[in-house]
């Protein structure tokens, strides 16, 4: 029983105005370098406090999950922003032309945090599936085809991080469950993904309906899947029970949508929950979703008590 | 002769989000206070920039809809607003509309409407009801008929003032009814007929899906004109359009939901046709959804090829 975090944390305040003084031409390149390794380091000493096991860099150079890849992939390109909802607007990339391997999406900084921390490290990066959802298609004739070929590009990064050391790659797709009736085109995207990757493979999942994306995500090619549970209620462990669930299972017990910290017994309950479901060495404890949402001290507070709440677990189960 | 037109929403202009933000943080409710200067000063520039593109009929942009419902919800009295839903298969979301008491309407529901009006005078108001009510969430109304019957008697208010101050295009947007029940649809035909009994020219228009299954029961709404997606059914349509004979039609023939522009050949061949069968006497040409689903730039290419394929016929 190990814990983990999805992925991001909040951006030290400090950095947010790096980043605009560096936009608005104040700082220069190396300035802002300074500003984002010095930002990972507070980060991973954040989660080596509170005492996670496996932690990734905050995501401090990633503004926003689509674009952030689009932009170092040949074949996209980003017009401007859409709203997505109120007042909230995001890049929007647009696929172009036969998306290629460009840049590399994550290796430097697993990198650099590999040097700097000796937890163990998950790398999560936006799967297929949910770039191509969440971008336009001006290329590939269908939809599908165009998430085999971007499917190709991750797998090419996988496979290069893979080679520099990395042993636990998560697929990030919120989009999935929020398009049921395309599940097989999903599955089939994570197996060109994962193919030849020699590492742990966990697949992240949050929004939409998971009943409707059941039994069939049992049978994609992963080690692990995370769900959010936390911000259900945890009402969705039952569709897990139904189905038989038999994969290891990334537990999301924190809510990242709400500043209210959790009481380290309510933790402790729902992690019982899930330990009916399945054994300790196959439960990967974290929040629901990424935290960059919270305020830094509520995220810290929060990390802290779910670490509190296995540990103490752990000690009376004995495990 | 063909009409240019779009089918409601416009991308905000990146000082007015800005503006917006300011004053409303990222999803504040409903009512936020704007000043009136500079909405008119948004409203302007999109208006602008619609007639610059070579649009005859254009709209208010619906710059400060947070939503598709919101506007016309929280401007009602008997609905709160809570979290956040998909709005259709689209990456965008909606706070869902409650029911919480009786339905009335206060005060004007398109004020934003107003102020483009005075702008310009040749330009369509864009609201819904039906929709409405089947994004919602009924906590109030022992039955849904009710609720509808409600409902139906605020929209009518708003568009019979639209109709007093001279408004001369009234569009209904009514996504949802492609999926109503036979049995709904002739209830539905004495709530719509309420709507549509004004001199404003009143438009239906739906999109994202063909609208097979409203026919041949629509014809009876009262509606001047109706408006078909023909991107995401263009079979469809056309079969509706060979089967059946109504006078004016508005069709959504670019896709408002990609960046990819058109070959305007294929585009022109598919307008013929359509046009061809049918006998139509008003033909409006426009994307097939609003155009807050493209970024700016976008919006306006949109456009523009919009009134190409206008250049093009004549």
């Amino acid at each position: 029983m190990k814990t983990t975090v999805v992925g991001s944390y909040p951006k030290p305040k400090w950095l947010l105005r790096i980043v605009k003084m560096y936009k608005d031409g104040e700082v220069d390149e190396e300035f802002l370098e300074e500003a984002y390794r010095d930002s990972v380091k507070s980060v991973v000493k954040d989660h080596e406090i509170a005492g996670v096991d496996i932690i990734w860099d905050g995501e401090m150079r990633r503004e926003e999950m689509t674009s952030y890849f689009a932009e170092r992939i040949e074949g996209f390109e980003i017009y401007g922003e859409v709203r997505v909802w109120g007042n909230a607007y995001y890049p929007k990339p647009s696929i172009v032309g036969e998306l290629r391997y460009r840049d590399e999406l994550a290796l430097k900084d697993f990198l650099y945090l590999k040097g700097i921390t000796d937890r163990e490290i998950k790398v999560p990066i936006t799967g297929a599936y949910t770039i191509v959802d969440w971008s336009f298609n001006e290329y590939y004739k269908t939809k599908e085809d165009a998430v085999y070929s971007l499917a190709e590009v991750l797998n090419r990064e996988f496979r290069e991080l893979v080679k520099v050391g990395a042993k636990y790659i998560q697929i990030d797709e919120p989009a999935i469950p929020t398009h049921p009736d395309e599940i097989e085109i999903a599955k089939n995207a994570v197996e060109i993904m994962v193919k030849g990757v020699n590492a742990y493979v966990g697949i992240h999942m949050c929004y939409g309906n998971y009943r409707a994306i059941f039994p069939d995500v049992l049978d994609f090619k992963v080690d692990q899947i995370d769900f959010e549970f936390a911000n259900r209620k945890f009402e969705d462990l039952k569709i897990l029970k139904e189905y038989d669930y038999d994969k290891d299972l990334g537990f999301g017990c924190i809510d990242v949508h709400s500043r209210r910290i959790e009481s380290v017994d309510e933790v402790k309950n729902a992690i019982r929950m899930a330990l009916e479901i399945v054994d300790p060495d196959r439960l990967y404890v974290d929040p629901d979703c990424g935290m960059k949402l919270l305020p830094r001290d509520v995220a810290f507070e929060k990390l802290k008590v779910m670490v509190k709440a296995v540990e103490e677990l752990k000690e009376e189960l004995d495990i | 002769m063909i009409v240019t037109t779009v089918v409601g929403s416009y991308p905000r202009p990146d000082w007015f989000r800005e503006y917006l933000r300011k004053v409303a943080g990222l999803q504040k409710d409903l009512d936020v206070e704007i000043d009136i200067d500079v909405l008119r000063r948004a409203i302007s520039e999109v208006i602008d920039e619609q007639k610059r593109a070579g649009i005859d009929i254009p709209t208010d942009g619906q710059l400060i809809w947070h939503d598709f419902l919101l506007t016309i919800a929280s401007r009602l009295e008997g609905f709160e607003m809570n979290g956040l839903v998909r709005y259709f298969d689209n990456n965008l979301y909606y706070r869902i509309p409650i029911v919480k008491g009786k339905i009335r309407r206060v005060k004007r529901i398109l004020h934003d409407f107003e102020v483009a009006f005075e702008i310009e005078s040749k330009i369509k108001a864009v609201i819904s009801f039906y929709t409405l009510t089947k994004l919602s969430r009924n906590e109030f109304y022992g039955s849904y008929e009710d609720m509808l019957w409600d409902l139906c008697d605020a929209i009518r208010e708003e568009i019979r003032y639209l109709e007093s101050i001279g408004v001369k295009y009234i569009q209904i947007d009514e996504p949802s009814i492609l999926y109503a029940e036979k049995r709904e649809l002739e209830f539905l035909r004495d709530l719509f007929k309420e709507l549509t009994d004004v001199k404003s020219e009143t438009i239906l228009m739906t999109y994202f899906d063909s609208a097979e299954r409203i026919f041949p029961e629509v014809l009876d709404f009262g509606f001047d004109t109706i408006g078909l997606d023909f991107v995401e059914g263009y079979e469809e349509n056309l079969k509706i359009v060979e089967e059946f004979s109504f006078e004016g039609i508005n069709v959504g023939i670019f896709d408002g939901r990609n960046t990819k522009m058109e070959d305007l050949n294929e585009i022109r061949e598919r307008l013929e046709r359509i046009i061809s069968i049918g006998n139509f006497k008003r033909i409006y040409v426009s994307p097939n959804t609003g155009l807050e689903f493209l970024p700016r730039i976008k919006a306006y290419e949109k456009m523009r090829l919009v009134s190409s394929l206008k250049e093009v016929f004549e």
